[in-house]
């Protein structure tokens, strides 16, 4: 089969470099100044602006930076990083938030999810509802917080006194054993709507004949979630694991707001941390929190993977 | 045992919105292989749906084995269906999928296996037990999905359109294996598809429906020699029966005219009584018109016109052509036939190979048994 | 056809209402405890902290959208965060498009490399950023500010688009291709129409995530004048600390744009926010 060529069409062949014999240019393949076109803005911002300063925090981390100067340490940085107690509390935090916070994400996106699949009335109108926190800069999340959490006035605490639990009350962002955890329910409430839309579009994506069948081999809802629909449900719950986790690892605004890390240390994440290092400290230096933020880097892309490996599901759920 | 009656079945959506199912009425007996044909929208897979439990009936009553099952769980009605979409459960093994609905009915696990693995055997299933649903071709899926609901053994099973996502040579082997495992367990079938030859192969009666209402139900050679309405006519039958709405004589004894005609002397005076003088529905097989008319048995009807299309297909040949009034029309003759496009032709029928039908309603008016007749031709059956 | 679902027993039914109306108080409680704080002063607020306002005194929004300043760290916010949205969608678009459409050695490095830097996090570049904005004199300006905001949502930008635009018949590039067209024209006339969905939904997400970025405004932006509106609240808060009211009227302020455009665009905000999770 002889192809014609159009007169625009052979131009372009000899341009994209690769002489095949018949003339016949192949729409997957152009030439490098077209692909440079597409691709050089995004690598060349990619390069300038996270590239480079990320190998350039690394770089730092090897150095003691005060404003001009910069003196090389080596690698006594990263001694000091290993007896910094305030890093492990706040690496303790963060680890605490980044395993255990996720879970409850999932699970409660899951039970939300499915509570409007089971056809409630005003499903629709439930479902923006719930949305809505999600769309909140974290800035109006931990001003409304701070108030529900405040100790005299605050909603939990009324609530509590209403019912007669006094003793309950609590200073709820002051406490250093319950800082962490208030701040963490904060974080759950704006995301959770996130996970109730993912898991209620994923569950609406299940071929509903499969769940008939389900049906007819005697499942009530109950089995039909245990035996079918959490199973088929399991490569987007793991995804939103995944997700959830990258999150925690990088939370920085609701907790800075919120407490600033305090009280004493209690709700210090590594953000927060090296922010401060970096910012706030009392001293210039920024090759130490130029460590931290590399042994965080490592420690985050380390955990990912690991995630993903583990997560990787070794059947393909086609249907 | 496992009849399944259908009263004045109806399915509504929404209080007073569109009627997807009208006023059915339908008894399979036990052990029939009952075929619902029709097209898409006709209302074959809701009524199905609502036998199996999966949409909730309008009005009108469902009873399986003398019990009126209308609000009796799907669970509860111990049938089985084999959906079009095979709907394995994709994280679960051949195995599994095949126990699944045993175990959750906690039927003992000895009896669990004895059943699987001679469905497994007998489907040809056995080597494949320990895959997953996306390791399968389409036909062993197929074979997956009619386990399933072998093991269940239950007193009805149920097919929506178990064969059309196969490919043809595909579909050809599963519907003898279809037909082979009706025979082996004589249990009470019911089978939605729109393909006819399905329905004719495979159905010891057909129901035909149209438009949410059921057009006529019967033997498939009783359907396809006596059909009800002009839709049923065009149904079965490949190329579709050819119709035209032609004049009667004013003597009633002929329909027609000189180049489209054909005698109505097979009808009694009180049937052809009302359409004297005014028009019907004439039709005629295309397997009925031959070229010559002696190939017609005589004193029969003719139908002239130019050729337009001749699709020679080995075993026979498909000749279309066009009357003066425009009307197409399609004959299936021996394969030798030549003819070329716009060639004038003759078709040849014989008296006994009409059907008419009244215009307005498109109903049948049967011919009387008394008259005619010709060896070959089935006795007029009742019909339901 | 959706099956019939069966809903759950009576008794079911009714503790299922009961979790749903509680959570849905929950979702949306402190939000409209919010309004009612805003429209009550301090002295209010503080004999009785959940009461209904009255009189509802609408000119503390007046007040905060004046005395502080609000409209200068929404025009500021504006700017930044439409630009870098801009920007970034098209450059994503570009290189998305390349890579999902044309086989080159390579390819799946540069997506490799483009998508896993959705993982880091923040301080590794953070750090850096601020020195180098320092040394090209970019620092403290909204122009650096807009080029950080770029870098920022790239990575997601290129993942969203070039799995998008992957899906795209290749029949409809070999028959532009037959026409006659160039490559770039093919990207302008098929690619971009064709993917405006997509487009639309990573327009919406990019916008909402700079919209109420924090952390790299916090470190890079320190002239009053020059704060985005999260900054600008915060700062609002710190300077009317005991001010419940007003602080709640500046809330809301900021809150409204939002919540008018989720209740005219809710379905496409939904769906532009959790774009790509669902697999």
């Amino acid at each position: 089969m002889t192809v014609q060529m159009t007169s625009a069409e052979a131009p372009a062949a000899r341009a994209s470099g690769a002489p095949l014999a018949s003339g016949f240019s192949d729409p997957r393949r152009t030439s490098v100044p077209v692909l440079l076109v597409f691709l050089l803005p995004a690598l060349l911002v990619y390069a300038g602006l996270t590239a480079y300063p990320a190998f350039r925090t690394i770089y730092d981390s090897f150095f003691t930076i005060e404003g001009l100067e910069r003196i090389p340490v080596g690698l006594s940085n990263y001694a000091a990083l290993l007896q910094d107690e305030t890093f492990w509390v706040a690496v303790r935090n963060t680890f605490i938030w980044s395993f255990v916070a996720p879970c409850l994400d999932v699970a409660t996106g899951l039970l939300l999810a499915l509570a409007l699949y089971a056809g409630v009335p005003f499903a629709r109108f439930l479902r923006i509802a719930w949305f809505t926190p999600v769309l909140l800069s974290y800035v109006v999340v931990a001003i409304l917080w701070m108030w529900i959490y405040n100790y005299d006035w605050g909603v939990v605490n009324v609530a509590l006194r209403a019912v007669g639990l006094d003793g309950w009350t609590r200073s709820w962002l002051g406490d250093p054993n319950f800082a962490l955890a208030s701040v963490i329910v904060t974080h759950a409430w704006k995301w959770a709507g996130f996970n109730m839309v993912v898991c209620l579009a994923a569950i609406h994506s299940l071929p509903s004949e499969v769940l008939e069948a389900a049906e007819l081999d005697n499942c009530g809802w109950g089995a039909k979630l245990r035996h079918i629909i959490v199973p088929m449900l399991k490569p987007t719950l793991l995804n939103l694991y995944v997700l959830a986790f990258i999150g925690k690892m990088k939370v920085f605004d609701l907790v800075w707001i919120m407490t600033g890390g305090g009280p004493l240390w209690a709700t210090e994440t590594v953000s927060t941390y090296v922010y401060k290092r970096a910012f706030n400290w009392n001293t210039f230096d920024l090759g130490y929190p130029s460590a931290i933020a590399t042994v965080w880097f490592g420690v985050v892309c380390a955990a990912v993977i690991l995630l993903n490996k583990a997560f990787k599901s070794k059947d393909r759920l086609e249907y | 045992m496992a009849v399944v009656q259908l009263d004045k079945i109806c399915k509504r959506y929404g209080g007073a919105g569109p009627v997807a199912v009208d006023d059915v009425d339908i008894t399979i007996g036990d052990g029939e292989f009952m075929v619902l044909l029709g097209p898409s929208g006709c209302g074959k897979s809701t009524t199905l749906r609502m036998i199996a439990g999966l949409e909730e009936i309008s009005s009108g009553t469902l009873s399986i084995d003398g019990r009126i099952v209308n609000h009796v769980p799907a669970k509860d009605r111990d049938i089985a269906m084999v959906f079009q979409s095979y709907a394995l459960y994709p994280h679960m093994t051949v195995a599994e999928n095949l126990s699944f609905g045993l175990k959750r009915r906690r039927v003992p696990a000895v009896e669990i296996e004895r059943r699987v693995r001679d469905a497994a055997d007998i489907l040809g299933l056995s080597s494949l037990l320990e895959r997953k649903p996306h390791a399968l071709s389409g036909g062993q899926r197929q074979r997956v999905a009619l386990g399933r609901a072998m093991v269940r053994e239950p007193m009805v099973f149920l097919f929506d359109e178990p064969l059309s996502n196969l490919d043809a040579a595909l579909r050809v082997n599963t519907r003898n294996e279809l037909i082979r495992q009706h025979h082996r367990l004589a249990s009470t079938m019911i089978y939605v598809t729109h393909d006819q030859v399905e329905a004719m192969t495979m159905g010891t009666r057909i129901c035909v429906m149209n438009g949410g209402k059921v057009a006529q139900i019967g033997a498939p050679l009783d359907v396809y020699w006596q059909p009800a309405d002009t839709f049923v006519a065009r149904f079965l039958g490949a190329p579709p029966m050819n119709l035209f709405t032609l004049p009667v004589a004013s003597d009633g004894e002929r329909i027609g005219g000189e180049s489209v005609g054909g005698p109505l002397s097979r009808w009694s005076e009180a049937a052809r009584g009302p359409y004297v003088g005014r028009e019907a529905i004439f039709g005629v097989r295309a397997e009925d018109l031959h070229l010559s008319a002696a190939a017609a048995e005589g004193d029969g009807g003719r139908i002239r016109g130019r050729v337009f299309a001749v699709e020679p297909l080995g075993a026979e040949t498909l000749l279309a052509i066009e009357t003066e009034g425009g009307v197409e029309c399609t004959a299936r003759l021996p394969r030798d036939v030549t003819a070329r496009p716009g060639e004038l032709v003759e078709l040849h029928f014989a008296a006994s190979a009409g059907y008419l039908f009244d215009k307005a309603t498109g109903k049948a008016i049967p011919a009387d048994a008394a008259v005619g007749g010709v060896a070959g031709r089935p006795v007029l059956g009742t019909m339901q | 056809m959706q099956a019939h679902r069966q809903m759950p027993r009576l008794f079911g039914r009714g503790a299922l209402a009961l979790v749903i109306g509680a959570y849905t108080v929950y979702t949306l409680g402190p939000f409209l405890w919010l309004a009612t704080m805003s429209v009550r002063n301090t002295g209010e607020i503080s004999a009785d902290h959940y009461a209904w306002p009255n009189p509802w005194r609408w000119e503390q929004f007046r007040v905060a959208w004046v005395d502080s300043d609000f409209a200068t760290y929404f025009w500021n916010s504006a700017l930044v965060v439409v630009t870098a949205v801009a920007v970034v969608t098209l450059v994503g678009a570009a290189a998305a498009h390349a890579l999902a459409r044309y086989r080159f050695r390579g390819n799946r490095v540069i997506y490799g490399i483009l998508f896993s830097s959705i993982i880091f996090p923040p301080q590794i570049t953070l750090i850096s950023l601020y020195q180098i904005l320092v040394d090209y004199n970019l620092y403290n300006s909204l122009l650096g500010l807009t080029l950080v905001y770029i870098s920022l949502q790239l990575p997601l930008t290129v993942y969203l688009l070039e799995g998008f635009f992957a899906r795209i018949p290749q029949d409809l590039f070999d028959a532009a291709k037959m026409d006659g067209y160039g490559d770039i024209e093919i990207f302008r006339r098929i690619v971009l129409p064709i993917g405006m969905p997509a487009i639309a939904t990573t327009l919406i997400l990019n916008f909402i995530q700079l919209w109420n970025e924090f952390l790299f405004a916090v470190v890079l932006i320190t002239d009053p004048e020059k704060r985005t509106l999260p900054i600008g609240i915060r700062a609002f808060m710190g300077d009317h600390f005991q001010d419940i009211g007003m602080i709640a009227a500046g809330v809301m302020i900021s809150v409204i744009p939002v919540i008018l455009a989720y209740a005219f665009f809710s379905e496409k905000l939904i769906r532009g926010m959790t774009a790509g999770a669902v697999k």
